[in-house]
């Protein structure tokens, strides 16, 4: 790399530290100008009569860049196992260069494998379905030898990331925050199977960059832009999502959708895309479908099948109480509680609690919030 | 002249006996009462002037000194009312010239109206009990009248002044105080099989009773939370007499023992979550037993548990643990016994809808979280019984069925009491039993520690939690009438630990 191309990477770090709600005026001052290193020498009433934003923008622009030291910020990413990419860069993601407005820089920690994508996407607030829906596509996905992208926030994400991990997969996880950042916190330990399966966590954020609000809809953009294809398992009209949907159709990806309950206020999401013409996505295989067909290289959607009733061998331990438990459970979509399960067949309390236990002890069955929900 | 009477004050909830004495010397007209009293005893000063002279005595325009002894107990209440008037009678001579025997002999306590009618006041049975194998008779008002013959002390009802005066002087009589009739049998107006469902919380609400068990409901709004907590009293074994005594001295302190009746029904007490703690626990700057102390022997429903201030939380520390109150304040410091079964209500969440089935919850998981931990640590540590409670669909409601009825209940409840009466020989619950007593009495079956190791790695409890389900495990066996712990009772035992599960944590 040449003493120019150094120095303009060095550059484009410190415009990065410019927080921003977007950042596409930043990439049309950068074309104009033929690079951050011109853009930041420039006078601020040239740049403000240029790019056509308050001058106020800019004075915080040139405080923020001024204040940063991205040779710092390289030293610290060296230290923490990070590597820093601009567009400019080998290694910076070829998908995602094309979309409207790439992230100037993108920090990765792990490996960001040239392997075709896609993002599983729902909302933190999911249902035992939608986790567990969540689970099933990500488990196909990462068997058929695709990446899962998310962005490692709670519910859908965790149980896409989870499950892509366990089946041994490659999954990416970008960030709303920089990197020494995990959010949310009880993630750590998921953000480090991650990287240690081959995956990668991802930010356009500075290393040490805090959980903003307003970070959130521009980790989205990256979540699609990653992914041939975006996949909505559960999430309301205002969840976040639906926002990595919009951003999937405007890069140009498919958008898939599962289909939920018409009563589940989470399944409003994913429902109203299908009926405006979304895939609707049963299995792996159809999200793959959906890959151009010079992507579908190598990957081997059947094989990774995934059994939809848990297998006989696992069954068959149970005591008959706990099988009819399971039963019972399992026939319902959106699970039983305990009451319900001792009304449902009419057994007394402590039968129930008993079969309860076998269940719970076994990996057969999820329970959140009191509500037990068949895991397969 | 100087005359002197006995009379009874309260520390806590103990009577202590209390000697009056009054002097009249010549000088400028003045009244001074010496001895700590508080100022409803100044205040005695002028309803005994109007009570003496409308009881037809003369009250002497003099220099008058009262003064009760012993001077460093704290002395408060209206009922010292009617030793003072009498003192004043006998000392300006209104009994004749010698003092009559009965006066310097005998208890009195009382509080004056303006025309000399006797009133009724509050302590009088705490107060009456320490005069338990003295010897001596007490006169108390009429309207205390039930209220002291529960006492066992031999007591005389007087209605006025005058009455009293004529006793004394030996020209009249007074009646003996009779007991209240019993109170009808109360009819149960509300039993357990008008809860429809929630057959989990019905079943932990029988073993909390059974073993004195602290219990927690969590569950969305309109579960039944309150429904069942109000049930909850008639499946406790009916009180001992000792039992009845403790609670209603606490009553008669606090002076809301009803037309003098004994609290033979266990307290239900439901304080609102507004509540300070000085209230909950008792305080005041003359203390006063708090909302603990009520429930002393019956139960404490605190509905919306995390809502309580966080003081009024932490301060059932104490009573939790020791079953008592100490108030302490810069003039005295007493203990008021404090042993109640803790029932607590709270929702999963904030707006109440985690976990609903149709309705979705509008919280973030941080103030989940911020909620629960309200109520997490020391005072989660000493509630036995977590149990999940789950809305009920109406279609289902409908159809569910109803259940079994408070007295089917409470029978087995009484047959497990009964159990632990033998075991531990006296008033004690398996909720209070504690190290070597615990593994005495609660021995794991071959092959049950095999549930407690999965419970601890599979579904994340702590070593604290199992002493706990040890405990559940001992009630459930002596409802049963097992003699031993089963791996059943165990594994019955664990469903009631909902908030360990870390299962249960929002994903």
């Amino acid at each position: 790399m040449g003493a120019g191309a150094e120095e303009e990477k060095l550059a484009r770090l410190r415009l990065n530290f410019f927080a921003c709600h977007r950042s596409d005026w930043l990439l049309r001052l950068m074309a104009v100008y033929g690079g951050a290193a011109e853009l930041l020498k420039r006078p601020k009433a040239e740049l403000c009569a240029e790019s056509g934003v308050m001058p106020e923008t800019i004075e915080r622009l040139a405080v923020q860049t001024a204040a940063a030291d991205p040779e710092a910020e390289l030293r610290r990413a060296e230290l923490a196992g990070v590597s820093v990419f601009t567009v400019l860069d080998e290694g910076y993601p070829e998908l995602l260069k094309t979309i409207y407005d790439p992230p100037l820089v993108l920090y990765v920690r792990g490996e960001l494998k040239p392997l075709p994508a896609a993002a599983i996407v729902g909302t933190r607030k999911a249902t035992a379905y939608g986790l567990r829906t969540a689970a099933r596509l990500a488990g196909e996905l990462a068997g058929a030898g695709a990446a899962v992208a998310s962005g490692l926030a709670r519910g859908i994400d965790t149980a896409a990331h989870q499950a892509a991990v366990d089946a041994g997969g490659v999954t990416w996880a970008a960030l709303g925050t920089g990197l020494n950042v995990i959010y949310p916190a009880e993630n750590k330990r998921l953000a480090e199977r991650i990287v240690e399966k081959g995956g990668a966590l991802i930010s356009e954020f500075p290393l040490d960059s805090w959980p903003a609000p307003a970070n959130f809809p521009r980790r989205n953009r990256v979540v699609s832009g990653l992914s041939l294809a975006t996949v909505v398992v559960e999430g309301g009209f205002e969840s976040g999502a639906l926002i990595t949907a919009r951003f999937a159709l405007e890069q140009g990806r498919e958008v898939l959708a599962v289909p939920g309950p018409l009563d589940s206020p989470v399944s409003r999401g994913p429902n109203f895309y299908i009926k405006n013409g979304a895939y609707l996505a049963e299995n792996g295989e159809d999200i793959i479908a959906c890959f151009p067909p010079e992507r579908m290289f190598g990957l081997k959607p059947s094989a990774a099948r995934r059994e939809r009733a848990p297998s006989a061998p696992a069954l068959s331990g149970l005591s008959p109480d706990a099988l009819d438990a399971y039963k019972a459970i399992a026939a319902e979509a959106d699970g039983l509680n305990a009451d319900e399960l001792t009304l449902k067949l009419a057994w007394p309390v402590q039968r129930a609690a008993a079969a309860l236990f076998e269940l719970e002890i076994t990996s057969l069955l999820l329970s959140r919030n009191g509500r037990y929900c068949r895991a397969v | 002249m100087l005359s002197k009477l006995r009379t009874l004050c309260l520390k806590g909830i103990d009577g202590r006996e209390v000697s009056a004495e009054v002097y009249i010397a010549s000088g400028l007209p003045a009244y001074t009462v010496v001895g700590l009293p508080d100022a409803a005893v100044k205040e005695a000063k002028d309803r005994v002037v109007a009570a003496v002279r409308n009881s037809g005595f003369d009250f002497p325009a003099k220099r008058i000194t009262v003064n009760l002894a012993p001077a460093e107990i704290k002395k408060a209440g209206t009922h010292f009312d009617l030793p003072i008037a009498l003192g004043v009678i006998a000392a300006a001579g209104g009994l004749g010239k010698e003092p009559p025997a009965r006066l310097g002999e005998t208890f009195f306590i009382g509080e004056l109206a303006l025309d000399g009618a006797l009133r009724p006041v509050a302590g009088v049975l705490p107060m009456l009990l320490a005069l338990k194998g003295v010897g001596r008779t007490a006169v108390v008002p009429a309207g205390n009248s039930a209220e002291a013959a529960v006492s066992g002390v031999e007591c005389l009802a007087a209605s006025s002044l005058k009455d009293v005066a004529a006793w004394v002087a030996g020209t009249g009589e007074l009646g003996p105080c009779q007991g209240a009739p019993a109170a009808a049998a109360q009819v149960q107006a509300r039993d357990l099989s008008e809860v429809k469902g929630q057959a989990f919380a019905k079943r932990a609400l029988e073993i909390a009773a059974a073993g004195f068990h602290n219990i927690i409901l969590v569950g969305p709004p309109g579960a039944g939370k309150s429904m069942l907590a109000k049930r909850f009293g008639a499946l406790l074994p009916p009180m001992t007499f000792d039992e009845t005594l403790e609670t209603t001295k606490l009553y008669s302190v606090t002076g809301l023992c009803a037309a003098g009746r004994l609290v033979s029904e266990r307290p239900f007490r439901e304080p609102h979550h507004t509540i300070s703690d000085a209230a909950l626990i008792g305080g005041g700057s003359s203390p006063r037993p708090g909302e603990v102390s009520l429930a002393h022997n019956g139960v404490l429903f605190l509905d919306e548990f995390p809502e309580f201030s966080r003081p009024a939380i932490e301060a059932l520390r104490e009573p939790l643990e020791a079953c008592k109150v100490t108030v302490s304040r810069v003039k005295e410091s007493v203990a008021y016994p404090a042993r109640f079964l803790l029932v607590a209500a709270m929702n999963p969440c904030p707006c109440g809808y985690l976990g609903h089935p149709t309705r979705e919850c509008s919280c973030t998981p941080i103030q989940v979280h911020k909620y629960r931990a309200k109520v997490s640590g020391p005072i989660l540590d000493r509630i036995d019984l977590q149990v999940q409670l789950s809305a009920v669909k109406y279609a289902d409601w409908e159809a569910l069925p109803r259940g079994e009825s408070t007295a089917t209940v409470a029978a087995r409840v009484l047959r497990a009491k009964e159990l632990q009466r033998r075991r531990f020989g006296g008033a004690k619950a398996n909720a209070f039993m504690a190290g070597a007593e615990l593994r005495r009495h609660c021995a794991l079956p071959d092959g049950a520690s095999a549930v407690l190791e999965t419970a601890m790695n599979r579904l994340g409890f702590s070593a604290r939690s199992l002493d706990k389900i040890l405990k559940i495990s001992r009630t459930i066996a002596d409802l049963e009438g097992a003699p031993a712990i089963s791996r059943e009772h165990l594994v019955e035992a664990v469903q009631y630990r909902m908030l360990d599960k870390a299962a249960l944590a929002a994903v």
